[in-house]
């Protein structure tokens, strides 16, 4: 049954990209004290495979945000201009674990659904049996 | 009764509507946090039974009144919130349809099952 195979290859894909995105997640969360480090973000976009009519969801290419780094005062430190700031990082610790959280939540629903289709399909198969 | 096995081909119809049902739900959850998708949804079976199934017999694909195909409904927009991304997915509703086509897909292989044990017996085997 093609059904089953188009679910749990749609459902594999969502998969990926909730993978991908946890990763890119907790390359800020890393670098959330490193200098000069801009925030990375990953969009989800619709990808239409071969051999499956349902349209699949991929993490698509990094992008930077753009928004202003942080300006910390500290005269001592080495990468400190003239008036004692330095870039720190534009990452934020409450969104970025919000979004993890947010992640997690998809990756589990799709864990679920990944499941519970293997149930559907096996349990056909059972008919097969006497 | 099993001059032309109907039930079996209920069953069957009702199972694969489930399958499909299931495969859609699939594709909204794995969809949840793309921009802009639009959730998907499947008719009822029911709707479908009555345009499908119990119609009298076609020669043609075309016959007047005739079933014209097994092919699943196609899925309809799903109309609920939307997100300021313009995704309109939520993950709860799509659980609970996820739910009902298991419990539609367990409930037709059972009437299938049952219909080929009473089969079997009639026949003696």
């Amino acid at each position: 049954m093609s059904a089953f195979s188009d679910a749990l290859a749609v459902t594999s894909s969502g998969l990926r990209a909730q993978a991908t995105r946890l990763r890119v997640l907790s390359e800020n969360i890393a670098n959330v004290d490193t200098p000069g480090y801009r925030r990375k973000t990953i969009p989800f976009e619709l990808s239409q495979s071969r051999g499956s009519e349902m349209p699949q969801v991929r993490a698509g290419d990094v992008t930077l945000d753009r928004s202003d780094l942080e300006r910390i005062y500290d005269p001592d430190h080495p990468m400190a201009d003239g008036g004692g700031f330095y870039d720190g990082t534009n990452v934020d610790l409450i969104i970025e674990l919000a979004d993890a959280r947010e992640a997690q939540r998809s990756y589990e629903a799709n864990l679920k659904m990944f499941e519970q289709t293997r149930q559907m399909s096996s349990s056909l198969m059972e008919l097969l049996r006497r | 009764m099993f001059q032309n096995l109907d039930v079996f081909k209920t069953a069957m119809a009702m199972a694969r509507h489930a399958g499909t049902q299931q495969a859609v739900s699939a594709q909204n959850i794995a969809n949840a946090d793309t921009p802009r998708y639009r959730a998907q949804d499947l008719p009822d079976f029911s709707e479908t039974l009555r345009s499908t199934m119990l119609t009298q017999r076609a020669t043609r694909a075309r016959h007047l009144n005739g079933a014209a195909s097994n092919a699943p409904p196609a899925p309809i927009e799903r109309r609920d919130t939307v997100d300021p991304n313009g995704n309109t997915v939520s993950i709860e509703a799509e659980m609970v349809t996820a739910v009902d086509a298991m419990r539609a897909h367990d409930r037709a292989l059972s009437i299938y099952r049952s219909n080929l044990t009473l089969l079997r017996a009639s026949l003696g085997r």
